[in-house]
This record gives structure tokens, C-alpha cells and sequence, in this order.
């Protein structure tokens, strides 16, 4: 066990446990820097395979956007330090089996692949590379999947204006 | 020449010689956390007593002038008082969250330092990503904001939270856009690659007009998000006590008010390298006899003498303009910044693709 | 809004901005306009009407201007003046109405200056003393008559 594989354990632990704790916890702010934590890990975790971009956008996207949009939608809804409910015991056993069967699922998954070696030079992960992986529409290009992102995006904006916009005749 | 790269070569050459690899690696490692630190002990002195100094000759006063020669020593008095003052826990809060937050806030700040070229290849991280690196990072500083804000269990502490995220959330938008507008010209989101760009003049100067609208959107937009005057509405002395740390105290208060400066250095060195050229001297054209003695000066000197000048910069504002109002804050970053530095960036893409700058 | 009064705000804030620069620029770099001053080492530059206490004023020979006739103290809008009058008896042999103590309690005044306005023969004025701070707030009650003085020479 080198130093890499320990690095390794130390952000899985530092993933799992902040997960379990997010569920399991009944303050809700708490269960939202527990998932903070969480991501960071995750983050981490990219960064120790060497995939910093990737490791980048997610802090960006789910630390620094969604969870903060979480954290702001408990500010303003919540009561605060007050504790959640306990939860009735069959869903605990409910919510612990679909945990479960997704985790098995996965297992399965992995473990069935056949991973093969790529034996291709490896693209330089520098912006210009990016950038061309991102709009290519050849093989293994992001095109399509870029532009469906977008039209979701669109419509998230469309939606929140329509919510937000003052009805006129509802308010003379 | 005793540059900061010959230093960390030769260090890490007798390292070797006398350690395996791993211990080599853990040493060194421990020797650049302990770097990071002194140089945060160092800043927070330094910045300290710069911005009382700067804050009173802008105000017609003297400024501190009793500890040490023209009150030099005052941020090390300062500093002693606040370790030795009690650090005190207030009866409702969150504990953990409560005392987690300052070194979230230091821990933030120190992983900002990574990809800092301070020197002629001096470096700790040279990442391909710099650029987004710092930006994905920086957004995690709102995060102990958040948690001071919400675990001091105190109304002024919350609304203090609530307004730097509302902030911070919506200034990174135009901070970014202006930080992409260099990442444009130059091709790259490595900070190294950015220095290395401005060999031939720094970007400032090589890019016309819609860069400096960049650097000014940058600047606006740093100070926002380092919460300093005029968009300290996080902690409004006059409304809200002391915002997000009203009810801190001791070292942890020390943590977040460091934390503080620190990350106002950090901008600051990142809108130097950005658009000042990093350690980059300063050359005029064909002028070789001047360029020569530009380069004698050592780069960290350039580095650091830009940086200064920014946070100098930064504090200028600080004292000259007044706080704004929460919705004037948010109308000046969505009506204004932000429109601007859209169409600031695709005015510097089409620059960029005409090659019209130097 | 449309678009030029859009531009003509973004240019007319950022001068308005450049103004409030130049002006704290220029306090950074002169230093000589600094108005702190360095109070316990130099003595601060009062202006002429600076108001601190009141005095009366006595010459050489022990001897001030006050003929007793309690103008000030009727004049003093909250009583921090009392004048204590005696009778002298001249070389004549007549009585005259002379000031024993003339007590001043600085704790009420408000130097207001109506005392000094109201005096026929300028015998108080105002002193440019500042520094009042004492242990015991008896030691604010002062006679301003020195022991022994006595009236001016054709002083009525």
C-alpha cells in the first residue's frame, strides 16, 4: 500500500461518511455541508486520477451553484436549528434497501464490464482540446450532448421567468 | 543570482541526496505548508498595517503611530491581543459548524495559493486548469460565510450570510467573464501559459480598449467578492453589528478577519498575472538598453510590487467610495456588469480571431 | 431606457467615480494636509473664541474689577454662578458692597457666555483652558476671586 492508494482511502472514507451523515443527520443545514463535504471528496477524487477539469467543474457546478442554491432555499424556508422528524422505521428499511439494490446495481455493472486498456495517445487536457472535444460531432464528440444541456438550461430559464413575471390582471 | 527558483532547486537537490523519494516528497510538502502559512503570518501583518496607514492618509489622519518606529509593530500588538483573548462559543449555536468555519475560510485561502506563479518558475501547482481552478475554488469561499453565518444562531449573523451569498453568487458571473476574456487571447487556462503570453507586453497594454474594460470589470468584481467596501453590506458595520462574524472572537475571529486580506492578496495577485503579466518585467518595445534593466530587477520583486499595487488599489476604493445598497449591489452586477462583460468578451473573441492585438 | 442614456450612465458613474479618486489621491500623497493633531505632545491651535472656563482677571497689585453687583449671576440661565457680597468700610467711614467669594461651578456651565456679556465693568472673561479633568467634582466648585484681592481703583 503506497502513499496514492492511501490518499485513495482517505477521500472515499471522507465521501462515504459525509453522505451517510447527510442522511442521517436531522438538522437540515448540517445535512447540507455534509453533502458539500460529500462532493468535495468526489473532487478530490478527480484530481487524484488526474482529471482536474472534471475535478473543477464539479466543484464549480455542485459546491459552489447547487449546493449554495440548496443552502439559500433552506435559509429562506426552514425554521432554523429546529430538528426534522424522526423517520418512521419502514421507510429507514425501505430507503436502506433502494440504497442497496442501487449500490448492487453498479456492482454488478463494474464487474461485469470487460475494461480494456486504451492503448490511443491520450488527448492533452489543455483548453483548446477541450473546447474541439466539446463541439465535435464525430466519434466521441459532446456536440449532441452539449446542445440537449442547453436546451434543458433554455428551458429552466423560460420557466423561472414565467414563474417570476407579475400577472397584471390578477393584481389591478 | 539567488532567485526563489534556485532556492527551491538546490533545496530540493539536497532533499533527494539525502532522503528516498517519499520522504523527500512528505518533507517537501510540509515545507511548502509551512511557507503558505509564514508567508499568510507575514501578509496579515503587512496588509494590516497597510490598510490603517493607507485609510488614514486618505482621511486627512496619521494613522497608528505609537508601537514601533511610525506605529510599525501595531498589527504584531494587534495580533498578540487577539490570541491571547478568549475564543468564546455562544450558548445556541451549532458547535461544530460554529467553530468549523474560520478554517474553512483559511483552508479556502490556502488552496487558492496553489497554482500562484510568485516567481520566475516558482510555483507550487502549475495545473493546466489554473484559471477554472481558482475560480471553482473561490466559490467554495461562501461556504464558511454561510456556516459562520447560520451557526452563530444570531439574526445579524444570518442576514450578514444572506446577503454575501446573494453577493458573491452574482459577482463571480462577471468575474469570471472578464477572466475569460484574457483566457481567450492567450488559448490557455494554465496561469503559466498566461505569464508566458505577455513576454512581448503585458496584456493590458497588448489589448486595447476591451481589455480594459475587462480589468476594470475584474477589479469591481473582486472586491465585491472579497466583501470589501464599498460592497461590505456582509458586514455593514451600521446595520448589521458585524455580519457573518458578529459573534466571533479571539483567534477565530483572527481566522476569518486574515482570511480576509489573504484573499484579497489573492485576487489581487491573480488580476496581476492575468493582466499585469505575473513576474513579467516590464519592457518597452525595441528599447534594449532599458529592457535590460528592467530585467535585472528580480521577477519576484515585479511580482509582488503589482500585486501591492492592486490591493493598494482595493484599498483606495475602500476609502473613497460609500457602501451601496443591497438593490443598487445587485443592479450594477445584472444591469450593468454583467451586459457589459458579455459583450466586452465577444468583442475580444472577435479580436481575437481577427488577431487585431498586438 | 434606451441605449445612449444606458451608455451616458455607465460613463457618467465611472468619472463621477474618477472625481472621488483624485480627491482621496490627492489627501494620500500630500501629508502636510493631515489635521490630527498630536494632542498630549503639541498643544493644539485654539480658535480666538474658544470658550474653556471663566476667569477674572487680577492685576499686579492683587486686585480685579468685580463691584459685587450680581449682574452675572442673575444673567446665568442655570445657577452656576453665586456671587458672596460683604460690606467694606471705605477710608471715609461708609459702607460699601464689595465680593467676599465670587463661586464658580464649572460642572454647570455651558459657557455660554451670557455671564461676561452681562458684566458692566468686564471684570470675568473667558479663559481658553481645556483641560478640567479632576479626581473629586468638589474640586470643580472654584472662587474665582483671589484671598485678598480687593476692587480696582475707580471701579463703580
Amino acid at each position: 500500500m503506497n502513499g496514492s492508494t492511501i490518499i485513495f482511502y482517505l477521500l472515499a472514507a471522507l465521501t462515504i461518511v459525509c453522505g451517510v451523515l447527510s442522511v442521517s443527520t436531522r438538522q437540515i443545514f448540517r445535512a447540507a455541508i455534509y453533502l458539500i463535504f460529500s462532493l468535495i471528496g468526489i473532487a478530490g477524487i478527480y484530481f487524484w486520477l488526474d482529471y482536474q477539469f472534471i475535478a473543477a467543474v464539479q466543484v464549480v457546478v455542485y459546491v459552489g451553484g447547487i449546493v449554495v442554491l440548496i443552502i439559500f432555499s433552506i435559509f429562506l424556508t426552514q425554521q432554523a436549528g429546529e430538528l426534522l422528524p424522526k423517520q418512521k422505521i419502514g421507510r429507514k428499511i425501505f430507503s436502506v434497501l433502494a440504497v442497496f439494490c442501487g449500490f448492487a446495481l453498479t456492482m454488478v455493472q463494474v464487474y461485469q464490464h470487460a475494461f480494456y486498456e486504451n492503448d490511443g495517445e491520450a488527448v492533452k487536457p489543455v483548453v483548446a482540446n477541450i473546447g474541439k472535444q466539446m463541439l465535435s460531432t464525430k466519434q466521441g464528440g459532446y456536440a449532441l450532448p452539449f446542445e440537449v444541456v442547453s436546451i434543458l438550461l433554455l428551458a429552466a430559464l423560460v420557466g423561472c421567468i414565467v414563474i417570476a413575471i407579475s400577472k397584471k390582471e390578477e393584481t389591478a | 543570482m539567488w532567485s526563489f527558483s534556485h532556492i527551491a532547486d538546490l533545496l530540493h537537490e539536497w532533499l533527494s541526496k539525502t532522503f528516498n523519494p517519499t520522504f523527500t516528497l512528505i518533507i517537501e510538502m510540509v515545507l511548502a505548508g509551512v511557507a503558505v502559512i509564514g508567508l499568510f503570518a507575514a501578509l496579515g501583518l503587512v496588509l494590516v498595517i497597510m490598510e490603517r496607514k493607507v485609510s488614514a492618509w486618505i482621511q486627512i489622519r496619521l494613522g497608528p503611530n505609537r508601537v514601533g518606529p511610525k506605529g510599525m509593530f501595531q498589527s504584531l500588538a494587534d495580533t498578540l491581543k487577539l490570541l491571547v483573548k478568549e475564543g468564546m462559543t455562544p450558548d445556541g449555536a451549532d458547535k461544530f459548524l460554529f467553530n468549523l468555519a474560520p478554517f474553512i475560510a483559511m483552508i479556502v485561502a490556502m488552496l487558492l495559493m496553489a497554482p500562484i506563479a510568485f516567481a520566475n518558475n516558482f510555483q507550487f501547482w502549475d495545473m493546466n486548469i489554473g484559471v477554472l481552478y481558482i475560480s471553482a475554488i473561490s466559490s467554495i469561499s461562501v461556504i464558511s460565510i454561510l456556516m459562520a453565518g447560520w451557526a452563530s444562531n444570531n439574526k445579524y449573523s444570518l442576514m450578514g450570510a444572506m446577503r454575501s451569498g446573494a453577493q458573491i453568487v452574482s459577482y463571480e458571473l462577471s468575474a469570471g467573464l472578464s477572466v475569460l476574456s484574457v483566457v481567450v487571447l492567450t488559448g490557455s487556462l494554465s496561469l503559466n501559459d498566461i505569464i508566458h503570453s505577455q513576454e512581448n507586453g503585458w496584456w493590458i497594454f497588448k489589448g486595447h480598449l476591451p481589455i480594459w474594460i475587462s480589468f476594470i470589470t475584474f477589479i469591481i468584481a473582486v472586491t465585491a467578492e472579497t466583501n470589501r467596501a464599498p460592497f461590505d453590506l456582509a458586514e455593514a458595520e451600521s446595520e448589521l453589528t458585524a455580519g457573518f462574524h458578529t459573534e466571533y472572537s479571539g483567534m477565530k475571529f483572527a481566522l476569518f478577519f486574515l482570511a480576509e486580506y489573504v484573499n484579497v492578496f489573492i485576487v489581487c495577485a491573480i488580476g496581476a498575472t492575468l493582466f499585469l503579466g505575473g513576474w513579467m518585467p516590464f519592457h518597452i518595445g525595441h528599447l534594449q538598453a532599458f529592457n535590460h534593466v528592467m530585467d535585472y530587477i528580480p521577477s519576484s520583486v515585479w511580482f509582488f510590487g503589482k500585486t501591492f499595487f492592486l490591493i493598494f488599489v482595493i484599498m483606495w476604493f475602500r476609502w473613497t467610495f460609500p457602501r451601496l445598497r443591497i438593490d443598487q449591489l445587485l443592479n450594477l452586477e445584472w444591469k450593468y456588469l454583467l451586459p457589459i462583460s458579455m459583450i466586452n468578451l465577444l468583442l475580444v473573441t472577435l479580436m481575437a480571431i481577427m488577431g487585431w492585438h498586438f | 431606457m434606451s441605449i445612449g442614456k444606458y451608455i451616458k450612465d455607465v460613463f457618467s458613474g465611472l468619472w463621477s467615480l474618477v472625481v472621488g479618486l483624485k480627491r482621496t489621491l490627492y489627501y494620500f500623497t500630500h501629508h502636510k494636509e493631515i489635521i490630527t493633531e498630536q494632542y498630549p505632545e503639541t498643544k493644539p491651535v485654539l480658535p480666538e473664541r474658544f470658550k474653556g472656563e471663566v476667569v477674572m482677571p487680577h492685576d499686579e497689585k492683587n486686585e480685579h474689577r468685580c463691584t459685587g453687583c450680581t449682574a452675572c449671576e442673575l444673567a446665568c440661565p442655570n445657577g452656576t454662578i453665586k456671587v458672596i457680597t460683604k460690606f467694606d468700610i471705605t477710608p471715609e467711614g461708609k459702607k460699601k458692597k464689595a465680593i467676599d467669594k465670587l463661586v464658580y461651578r464649572l460642572e454647570l456651565c455651558t459657557m455660554c457666555n451670557l455671564c461676561i456679556e452681562a458684566c458692566p465693568s468686564d471684570a470675568i472673561k473667558m479663559a481658553q483652558t481645556f483641560e478640567h479633568s479632576v479626581y473629586d467634582r468638589s474640586q470643580l466648585n472654584k472662587v474665582l476671586n483671589n484671598p485678598g484681592s480687593k476692587i480696582m481703583d475707580g471701579v463703580e
